[in-house]
């Protein structure tokens, strides 16, 4: 009788495929998959702590630097919660700005996500024409605030600064050709046999699971819950713009990946309406320069592009918060990877890692 | 069919392959830089500057190391300005608190170095310095010739209190 035993393989936290630095233990019982347990640590920078010590809009800068792909939300997330603290009115334009800027990074990030999907997947071309896309949203914001990543654009109390004149035209142009490279990923992608075989059927996941890990933002809406913070707290501006809420139906990788490309099309629609809808005004609201908010404390949440941005914020009533928590949308997405990976081949953990699209920078804070 | 999808898809990159060029050589051309744009060094234009260290309060990061003087009619001056530049978060924090516009990024993106000694810079340029010594210099004497000023009229006045 020949012996058999399970064997652990590590995976990460060099490894290609896990956008970062994540390492996760597979326990394996040949190819299949029994358990996956993520370790996660290794870009931990201490951003909480960072933004104790620094005074409130000081604090901008560093959300940049939690999930780095859409940096605009993560400013968004913030300064929505200082805002509330201190009880600070945003001017309506620098309202319509922040959707504009926070849906095209929306965008810019779900192009990410399917190129580096396309990536791990084995399919480079994918990712060149995904991010061959996204640098048009780049360019964008270098025009808007001058950085291309990490944008600290958006700040306590409106915007750092108005819309160039240039801007409006080459939005709109970009909106234009947003059918027009959707159509290609769909030749490119969607419909190559290889990519639907890697992620048809693989890592599904129930409903009550997705909710016992309590996942948000498109992992959830993929197993088919239309959980959007942005219909159902219905913050800033969002209620005024018509969009749907796209939601999967098996909820696997296939899914996964529909609702995202979906959701691209929505966000258009959103840039569409808020673009031709943006009025005049002021693009900040007036502030005493040293912000000290009244004691109390805060929790706001906005729908970032991964799921349910939130930040907790205690006031002592000086300048610096007396604490911070972000509720960081990647790391509990993570937590879901063990469900998605059991049962299913080692190379599917690949595909399933893509699927949640955690970002390190994110789940380490 | 099977191998559909796969065709289509090589059918997109062979018409991209006569295309338009999406991409272009990067050292030889270079994207210019937006109005905007952040990064590279800061520069200093140190007769602007009044020495009033609002920008380096406003860093989130302590990037910015002053050395302040004050001069013989107790004028603030710059001697030395740091930007540590491996500190700096591109953030623009004190590009934006200086009222007197005295800063600015010179957009130069190409920045690394093989040192972290080198990710010192000095925006006090020899001019500046030069600038600053001539205000040093101005003030100084200044102060002697009010002085004097003063002096003498003290002199005439014990004088004149006396006859
Ligand atoms: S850009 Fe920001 S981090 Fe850098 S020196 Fe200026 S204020 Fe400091
Ligand atoms: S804020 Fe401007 S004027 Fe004041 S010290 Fe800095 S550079 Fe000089």
């Amino acid at each position: 009788m020949p012996k058999t035993e399970t064997y652990t393989l590590s995976m990460g936290p060099q490894h290609p495929s896990t956008h970062g630095v994540l390492q996760v233990r597979l326990d394996l019982d040949g190819e299949n998959i029994l358990k996956a347990t993520p370790y996660m640590g290794y870009l931990h920078r201490g951003i909480e702590k960072l933004l104790e010590s620094r005074t409130y809009i000081q604090g901008v800068p560093y959300t940049d630097r939690l999930d780095y792909v859409s940096s605009m939300n993560n400013n968004l997330g913030y300064c929505r919660a200082v805002e509330e603290l201190a009880q600070i009115e945003v001017p309506e334009r620098a309202e319509y700005i922040r959707v504009i800027v926070a849906e095209l990074n929306r965008i810019a990030s779900h192009l990410v996500f399917i190129g580096s999907l396309a990536n791990d997947l084995g399919a480079v071309t994918g990712m060149i024409y995904a991010f061959r896309d996204r640098e048009k949203i780049l360019d964008l914001f270098d025009l808007v605030c001058g950085a291309r990543m990490t944008f600290h654009y958006i700040r306590v109390g409106g915007v750092s600064a108005d819309l160039p004149p240039e801007f409006a035209a080459k939005c709109d142009e970009f909106l234009k050709i947003v059918p027009e490279f959707m159509q290609e990923y769909e030749d490119i992608l969607t419909g190559n046999e290889i990519l639907q075989h890697r992620l048809h059927g693989t890592s599904p996941m129930t409903k009550e699971q997705a909710l016992s890990h309590n996942m948000t933002g498109p992992n959830i809406r993929a197993v088919g819950i239309p959980f959007d913070i942005r219909k159902v707290d219905g913050y800033g501006l969002y209620p005024k713009f018509e969009f749907d809420v796209p939601v999967g139906e098996n909820g696997d990788n296939w899914d996964r990946y529909r609702v995202r490309y979906q959701e691209i099309y929505e966000s258009a629609k959103i840039i569409r309406q808020a673009l031709d809808g943006l009025p005049e005004g002021d693009i900040m609201a007036k502030f005493p320069k040293v912000l000290r908010p009244p004691k109390g404390e805060v929790f706001s949440r906005t729908e970032g592009t991964r799921g349910e941005l939130g930040f907790y914020i205690v006031s002592d009533g000086s300048t610096k918060p007396y604490r911070v928590h972000i509720r960081r949308p990647s790391f509990i997405n993570l937590q879901g990877l063990d469900d998605m990976c059991r049962g299913m081949l080692i190379g599917d953990s690949v595909a399933a890692f893509s699927a949640i699209d955690p970002l390190m920078g994110e789940v380490d804070c | 069919m099977f191998g559909e999808g796969l065709l289509t898809g090589m059918g997109v990159t062979w018409k991209h392959f006569w295309g338009k060029k999406e991409t272009f050589c990067y050292p030889e051309e270079k994207l210019p830089m937006t109005e905007r744009f952040r990064g590279g060094h800061l520069v200093l234009d140190h007769k602007k500057c009044i020495a009033c260290s609002l920008c380096s309060l406003a860093c989130p990061n302590q990037a910015i190391k002053l050395k302040i003087v004050p001069d013989a009619k107790k004028k603030r001056h710059m001697q030395s300005y740091v930007h540590l530049v491996g500190r700096c978060l591109y953030c623009n924090l004190c590009v934006e608190a200086c009222n007197m516009h005295a800063l600015s990024w010179d957009k130069n993106y190409a920045i690394s170095s093989w040192h972290k000694e080198e990710m010192e810079d000095e925006l006090v340029t020899a001019e500046g310095l030069a600038y600053f010594h001539e205000v040093m210099e101005k003030a100084k004497a200044e102060a002697e010739a009010e002085a004097k000023v003063a002096a003498e009229k003290a002199e005439a006045e014990k004088t004149g209190g006396d006859a």
